[in-house]
């Protein structure tokens, strides 16, 4: 029986088959009748007949059949399917290094991306989880007028002018940190609070989880004073009580009524977490007035008002307020800041600096994998063009390869998205505690989902171009010279890769470079102050027992008494601010006597401290005195100003004996400046110096100071020694804080060192993957033309001169992606600047050294293949062909 | 099926144990099924050609297409490796259905 091929019929030939086979059928079985005896015309009709209703049967049967072609498409396609994944796995395990390769560079580079993703979303593109976010705003006085490059907090009769004044926001409301002394319950402890007004919890969206939260109500001056507990000391505290509301609880020796508790997934947009919250209660006419900055404002738009707008509605009362009290108000303005940008702004930077840098490497590593695929193509052209020969279409071809890659990309996607999970946590302490708390960091759907569409875009990106490529090269050629390959436009194809993968490497290397340098830098850089071997130990005495600083003061005396001579202790000292500790205090501060000038600073930072303390510190007196006992109360009030302030306030002239004081008129308190001491960067390695003044802590005691420890042996000692005394002169004054300066020096290091590390690690692998990238495409260069050097050195060239021709040509390459690589990196300073510390975006170290660094590399990279070349033997090579 | 006193299925046996020879076109198989049944059964012949089709799309026969002995072109129904798996089954319960049912009809007034 002869066979023909009836190839995927179309719908006309479909019907046309049924129709055909019905017709065969009835003419056959006529025959039959007419051979029992009928005639031909009864025959046919008896065939009909027994038939039965043919258009019926003819239609039923064509809609089975287009079913049936339906299917078998399906199902061929999904077996071509599995065929092509089989044969590309068992090509996949026929390379096992290329694989291995392949997965770990994908894996990597698709694993750091998802766990950056991870963060990033989390922190920068999602909203903060209170209704309406979009609509809040840190409100904040503005005084870069003043000089003041940060933003200041505001007074409590500006918060109710700006309040009752505007017109575009639905609510503002205010807090201010409060820290209570828990006690009548156990031990004693400090709690972590916040005073917020009424409408606090209004403005942003949360309701009680047990009892109510403060209302409007809780602010007037007189009214009961009640607490709302946080979930977390709830717990912790007080054992999660259903019972707690109606119970008092004495917080700085005053009774307070619980009357809420918050829900568990309420977190404030504040760095640290309160544990309980009280309504402010401050009637705008008491204590603190205008120029008294303590207030913290929230504020939220009403819909539709845009941030300008805002800001300009704002503004008039600013403004209006400026004229009505020029002494206080003048020169001050809003300062907007969205909540979420308020929260993680400072974040954004390296977060998308990084984000930028995994994204480059994950590039870099699909050019690597498209250059290793152009290359195996290459060195398949023999098998594929077999293939061509027995009947594979092209499309086919490009399938069977884009399989092979798909199937790279999945697996390599599979890998780094656990990866991925793993590097989430990693990269979260990227994050501030403050910020991941708010808006806590996790791995979800979104970014499974990313890293879906990232691991198919790689598949594409690094499939697509060699498939094409190999699949367009003539096959038919390449079968008749014995698979030497995709000819000359594979090369230039490769070559131009891997040009882009070492501008790639060279922006990522600068990035890296710079960053590097900066945090050399800030390591080095002089604090003025030691860096290890003390630590702070922070208490707060309570108001109620303390309200006077003669009180305050003969408590604290009474503790360094104490510890005078006690032998875990080599030193103790009072400041009560310590270094690196986020806070600050200023005054206003008037140099007597001194000709009015523009660029002079209208307050200084200031710290009260012991007499020892300053010597303790290591800190260098570089004129005057130190304190002395005798510094106390009733005497002279003196200060030690730093060297920026001698220098500000008093340009060229010498500050000592010469008087700061605190406001225009007669009765402000007068410092006479006795010493100057080196300046310091309280604030941090990467903080310039600021104007800052030392007091006697007699003079100006604080209910909040920190003993300074020097331990003898080591810290807990010191600390149990410390708080035995404290004890003996109060035993309800709970130790609120110990922070080593060791470990606030090193967090302030943490972070700078982080990003230059990762980025580091990124640039590292970008250089590795760049020159391997160069050893590839010269190495495959060299075999292709094994034939042509061949006759080269048959016809009398020098092995070195063949040497050179490989070198030169790497070198052509290495040239011009340095060379676009240097130019694109001029705009990566831009992008990191703020990370930068100490170097300029465009720093010729760094600009020099990646290129020399790469370049070195590329020709290393290419001296293999080179001397490969160089010992070609012409006999060889020749006849190979 | 419309016309039809055939037991349930026992159509596509019919259709299957005729191609269990080698391929056959339509025709052939509903004159195999004719005369094999000695013409008790009444089928109207038409039926023949969904169910044929509807065992292609079961995948337990293919279509080739291929010439009759008269050298018209035709399209012949082969069975496949399943639907000779498949008639393999069906015959074991055929039988076992034929026999039980026998057994029952015929027996003795208990």
């Amino acid at each position: 029986m002869k066979k023909t091929f009836h190839l995927s019929p179309g719908d006309e030939g479909a019907s046309e088959d049924v129709r055909r086979e019905i017709e065969l059928h009835l003419e056959l079985r006529a025959r039959e009748f007419e051979a029992q005896g009928m005639s031909p015309e009864a025959a046919r009709k008896a065939a009909a007949d027994a038939f039965g209703d043919r258009g019926a049967i003819e239609a039923e049967v064509r809609h089975l059949r287009d079913d049936t072609v339906r299917t078998r498409g399906r199902r061929e396609w999904v077996q071509e399917l599995i065929q092509d994944a089989r044969v590309a796995l068992r090509g996949l395990r026929r390379t096992p290094g290329f694989t291995a390769v392949a997965l770990l560079t994908l894996a990597l580079g698709i694993g750091a991306n998802s766990a950056l993703f991870s963060v990033l979303r989390s922190v920068l593109l999602r909203p903060l989880p209170y209704p309406g976010s979009e609509e809040l705003v840190q409100v904040w006085s503005d005084h870069r007028a003043r000089g003041r490059e940060q933003p200041e907090w505001l007074t409590p009769p500006d918060f109710v002018d700006w309040r009752d004044g505007n017109r575009t926001f639905a609510a503002m409301a205010a807090y201010q940190g409060w820290g209570p002394d828990f006690t009548g319950a156990g031990e004693p402890e400090a709690l972590g609070g916040v005073a917020v007004s009424g409408n606090y919890f209004l403005v942003l969206g949360v309701g009680p989880a047990l009892g109510r939260l403060l209302t409007m109500a809780d602010d007037d001056a007189g009214s009961e004073p009640v607490v709302v507990l946080s979930d977390a000391v709830w717990r912790r505290r007080f054992g999660a009580d259903p019972n707690i509301l109606g119970k008092q609880l004495n917080l700085n020796g005053e009774p307070w009524t619980v009357v809420g508790v918050l829900p568990s997934g309420f977190q404030p947009p504040l760095q640290v977490a309160p544990e309980l919250y009280r309504a402010l209660r401050r009637p705008a006419t008491s204590g603190c007035q205008r120029g008294c900055y303590v207030l913290r404002v929230i504020g939220r738009m009403r819909p539709g008002v845009t941030l300008e707008q805002a800001h300009a509605d704002l503004s008039g009362v600013a403004a209006r307020l400026a004229r009505e009290y020029p002494a206080t108000n003048a020169r001050t303005g809003v300062w907007l800041v969205p909540l979420h940008e308020q929260i993680t702004g400072p974040t954004r930077e390296p977060l998308l600096a990084l984000g930028a840098a995994v994204g480059f490497v994950l590039l870099i590593a699909c050019v690597n994998l498209a250059n290793l695929l152009l290359v195996r193509g290459a060195g398949r052209a023999r098998e594929l063009g077999v293939r061509a020969a027995l009947g594979a279409g092209r499309g086919r071809l490009i399938r069977q390869l884009l399989t092979e890659s798909t199937l790279l990309a999945l697996v390599g996607g599979g890998l780094g998205l656990g990866l991925g999970i793993v590097g989430s946590s990693v990269l979260s302490s990227l994050v501030p505690v403050g910020v991941r708390r708010i808006q806590g960091i996790q791995v979800d759907g979104a970014v499974v989902g990313f890293t879906a569409l990232l691991t198919v875009l790689s598949g594409a990106l690094f499939g697509l171009l060699p498939a094409l490529q190999t699949a367009r090269s003539d096959l038919m050629s390449a079968l008749k010279s014995g698979g030497r390959g995709a000819g000359n436009a594979g090369g230039r194809l490769r070559s131009g890769l891997v040009v882009v993968e070492l501008a790639f490497a060279v922006v990522l290397l600068v990035g890296a470079g710079l960053l590097l340098r900066s945090f050399l830098l800030m390591q080095q850089v002089n604090l003025g102050y030691r860096s290890s071997g003390v630590a702070f130990v922070g208490i707060g005495l309570p108001r109620v027992r303390y309200p006077d600083g003669d009180r305050t003061l003969q408590a604290v005396d009474a503790v360094l008494t104490r510890l005078k001579g006690n032998p875990a202790i080599r030193s103790v000292e009072i400041t009560d601010l310590p270094p690196l500790s986020q806070g600050d205090q200023d005054i206003s501060a008037i140099p007597v006597g001194e000709p009015r000038r523009s660029d002079r600073p209208e307050g200084i930072w200031y710290r009260s401290v012991t007499p020892g303390y300053l010597s303790q510190m290591q800190m260098r007196l570089v004129a005057g005195r130190q304190f002395t006992p005798e510094d106390r109360r009733g005497s002279v009030e003196v200060g030690i100003i730093n060297e920026e302030a001698a220098r500000r306030f008093w340009p060229g002239k010498d500050p000592l004996g010469r008087v700061l004081a605190q406001g225009e008129d007669s009765g402000a308190t007068r410092i006479t400046i006795v010493g100057v001491v080196a300046s310091a960067r309280h604030d941090g390695p990467r903080q310039p110096y600021k104007v800052e003044l030392f007091v006697p802590f007699a003079q100006a005691p604080s209910r909040g100071p920190n003993f300074v420890l020097e331990p003898a042996r080591d810290l807990e000692s010191a600390v149990s020694a410390l708080r035995q005394a404290l004890a003996e002169v109060d035993p309800l004054v709970p130790i609120a804080s110990t922070d080593r300066i060791d470990d606030q020096v090193g967090t302030a290091l943490a972070l700078p060192r982080l990003y230059a590390l990762l980025i580091g690690i990124f640039a590292t692998a970008a250089l590795l993957l760049a020159v391997l990238g160069v050893y590839g495409v010269m190495a495959y260069a060299v075999a292709q033309r094994q034939r042509e050097i061949g006759v080269r050195l048959a016809l009398g060239a020098a092995p070195s001169g063949i040497r050179r021709l490989v070198l030169s040509q790497a070198g052509k390459l290495a040239l011009l992606g340095t060379g676009i690589g240097l130019l694109s990196a001029l705009g990566v300073g831009k992008l990191i600047g703020s990370l930068l510390f100490g170097v300029s975006p465009v720093d010729t170290v760094t600009f020099i050294a990646v290129p020399l660094l790469l370049g070195g590399m590329a020709i290393l990279a290419s001296w293999l293949p080179a001397r490969r070349a160089m010992r070609v033997d012409p006999l060889v090579a020749i006849r190979e062909e | 099926m419309a016309g039809s006193d055939l037991y349930t299925g026992s159509l596509d046996l019919l259709i299957l144990k005729a191609t269990s020879w080698g391929p056959a076109h339509g025709y052939a198989i509903g004159r195999w099924i004719r005369t094999s049944t000695r013409e008790v059964l009444t089928v109207q012949e038409g039926a023949l050609y969904p169910a044929l089709h509807r065992l292609e799309r079961k995948g337990f026969l293919e279509e080739e297409w291929g010439l009759t002995e008269t050298n018209r072109e035709a399209k012949f129904y082969k069975l496949t490796r399943a639907g000779r798996r498949h008639l393999q089954d069906e015959l074991v319960r055929w039988r076992r259905y034929a026999r039980m049912m026998t057994s029952a009809l015929t027996a003795a007034r208990p």
